[in-house]
């Protein structure tokens, strides 16, 4: 049917001027009256772009967190509880016992101090290494290059990552640790003299020097499988063979559980506002939608008296309403994205906090609001149609 | 052709029977000139709307070709309406967003030809203002638009609901001359209050309070 045609066909007069064949096809009205359907487009579109910027802010809270913790990904933690002697013992019954491959086994010493987190500061340890495991480590973390050098054994001296040196506002010769510092005691200053050119958050020490200036005196084993794959299945394994028993496994899948068990509570609370600012711009639009298709009446009459049907008036508000609306949520989507590209140079990238612009989630939860319009859109439109007389036009009952 | 059978429309208001048309008989012939003659609330509007398949009569029945309208569904009325009937109101309503020639163009959704749309603007004297907007056109002008959206196509019957009523008589007269100079093969039915304006009209009926009073 002509009438729910969504291109105009067009021609031309004698006189050279375009004309619309087909001149109710869908995309004229919204065309030919801008004035009221750009309005419409963008309170949709704004809308979208504050449900998707929303979530894929409140997303980077644990994905910053998480990123902080990406080094862990690289290696299997063991440590002994109660006894530190037992680190050496326990390596070599790993080496026995795993049935996964070992590429290395490092052992090391760590030290707290704190990162400025997207909720604040948050903890982040210092690994102290051996020097033939300096580069290892470095290279397992993906570094490309290091600007300055590694640090020497026994001094009190640092390599840091690039996101760590961005955080905290660190360059070659500023001070990680020191003697003034409550975050990141040490005795004395430690310098940083390398800085890695790696994603993942990395501070690194000699383990000499934490041997001789901190505490717990506790080594850590730190296992290396040759596979990411690899890796998981030892962290899987490490921590079935030591349940019970007095040894403590790190790997990476306990910071993704505890990260999300961290962010439950708020998730449970953004779903309850996301509803609420749903249901709130539903509404609006409903009431929006109302107004638009209210003040064609007379158009509607007309054309019913003329001898269209409801039906195909119907059909062409719906597809009016889905090109707007669908348009305004492809518009409202690349303008988030915009938006977030924007937050993420200006705000985020500055101190190195990790915020996804392409999240599927954010771009997911925006989903409902398109539905819900159209729904209310339709309805609104449909409840109308039910009770409309055209006669009431065409008498000028209905103006 | 178009027949009404002692049809009435009634009303209800708190609870009492108003009738707009009280068993009205009528038939309008091919090719003729109808002129409904009828002071304000006789119920000429009424009758109009009950023959053009606008309203379903309360009883009585109104048949189009032999065919009853009240048998017919809403599309297959609405067709009749779009594919043998043209409207003429009391307003000229044209769509506000469309040029004169594409509100012609609007009462052949299946895509009626340019030429015609263009040679009916051209015989109602808007030749030369085929691309304006209702708004940039006088009462007149989009009245005669309206009288060219009601005969394109070639309607068997061409309906106008006091066709004249927002125009000074000069203009009325000249759109009623026009209506019934282009109407072609087709019948034009007209409502009006003023008998002037159905000087040449081939019959005339009065309506009284919903009743015919006298044929002509």
């Amino acid at each position: 049917m002509s009438v729910r045609s969504v291109d105009p066909p067009a021609a031309k007069t004698s006189t050279g001027r375009r004309v619309l064949t087909r001149p109710l096809a869908a995309t004229t009205y919204l065309l030919r009256n801008a004035g009221k359907s750009i309005p419409l487009t963008a309170v949709i579109v704004l809308a979208v772009m504050l449900v998707a910027g929303i979530i894929s802010m409140i997303n980077s809270i644990p994905l910053s967190i998480r990123v902080i913790y990406n080094y862990s990904r690289e290696f299997t933690g063991i440590t002994p509880r109660g006894d530190a002697a037992k680190t050496q013992p326990i390596l070599d019954e790993i080496k026995k016992k795993s049935p996964i491959p070992i590429e290395r086994i490092i052992v090391c010493r760590t030290t707290a101090t704190v990162v400025q987190s997207i909720v604040g500061k948050w903890p982040f340890y210092i690994a102290g290494l051996e020097q033939n495991d300096l580069q290892y480590y470095l290279d397992r973390q993906g570094s490309k290059s290091l600007e300055g050098r590694l640090p020497a054994a026994g001094k009190p001296e640092a390599v840091i990552s690039r996101p760590v040196a961005q955080n905290l506002g660190l360059k070659l010769g500023s001070e990680l640790l020191g003697p003034e510092k409550d975050d990141g005691f040490s005795p004395n200053s430690v310098k940083v003299v390398g800085i890695a050119d790696t994603e993942r958050w990395v501070m690194l020490t000699s383990i000499e020097y934490l041997q001789d200036f901190h505490f717990p005196p506790i080594d850590i084993g730190i296992l290396c499988a040759p596979t990411p794959a690899e890796q998981s299945k030892l962290d899987l394994w490490a921590e079935k063979y030591f349940k019970g028993r007095p040894v403590a496994v790190l790997a990476y899948h306990q910071v993704e559980k505890d990260t999300n068990d961290m962010f439950a509570t708020l998730y449970q609370i953004l779903n309850v506002v996301i509803g609420t600012l749903v249901l709130v711009i539903t509404t609006m639009m409903g009431m929006l939608m109302n107004i638009y298709q209210s003040q064609r009446l007379v158009e509607f009459g007309l054309l019913q008296a003329l001898g269209y049907t409801k039906k195909q008036l119907l059909s062409r508000v719906v597809i009016e309403t889905v090109l707007v609306v669908v348009f305004g949520w492809l518009l409202g989507l690349v303008a988030a994205y915009g938006l977030l590209n924007v937050a993420k140079r200006t705000l985020m990238d500055p101190k190195a906090f990790a915020l996804n612009v392409l999240d599927p989630v954010a771009y997911a939860y925006s989903i409902p609001l398109p539905i819900a319009i159209l729904i209310v859109a339709i309805a609104t439109v449909v409840l109308r149609f039910r009770k409309f007389d055209p006669i009431g036009v065409v008498e000028r009952r209905i103006v | 052709m178009l027949k009404v059978n002692s049809a009435s429309l009634v009303y209800q208001d708190q609870g009492r029977d108003l009738f707009a048309c009280r068993e009205v008989s009528l038939e309008v012939r091919e090719n003729e000139f109808l002129g409904i003659l009828g002071p304000s609330g006789s119920g000429k509007s009424s009758l109009l709307y009950l023959m053009s398949g606008l309203k379903t009569p309360s009883s009585g029945q109104i048949t189009f070709d032999g065919k009853p309208l009240s048998g017919m569904d809403d599309a297959s009325r609405a067709n009749l309406r779009l594919k043998e009937f043209g409207f003429v109101f009391q307003q000229p309503y044209l769509l506000g967003y469309l040029s004169a020639i594409e509100n012609v163009l609007v009462a052949q959704p299946s895509g009626g030809t340019i030429e015609s749309a263009t040679d009916l603007l051209t015989n109602l004297g808007l030749a030369n203002k085929l691309h304006r907007l209702p708004h940039e056109l006088s009462g007149g002008e989009r009245q005669r638009v309206c009288v060219a959206r009601a005969l394109m196509g070639n309607p068997r019957v061409i309906f106008a609901d006091e066709p004249t009523a927002s125009l000074d008589h000069k203009n009325g007269v000249a759109v009623v001359n026009l209506l019934n100079d282009l109407r072609g093969k087709g019948a034009l039915v007209m409502v009006t209050h003023d008998p002037t304006m159905l000087e040449r009209a081939d019959r005339i009926v009065r309506l009284v309070d919903g009743h015919i009073s006298e044929p002509d």
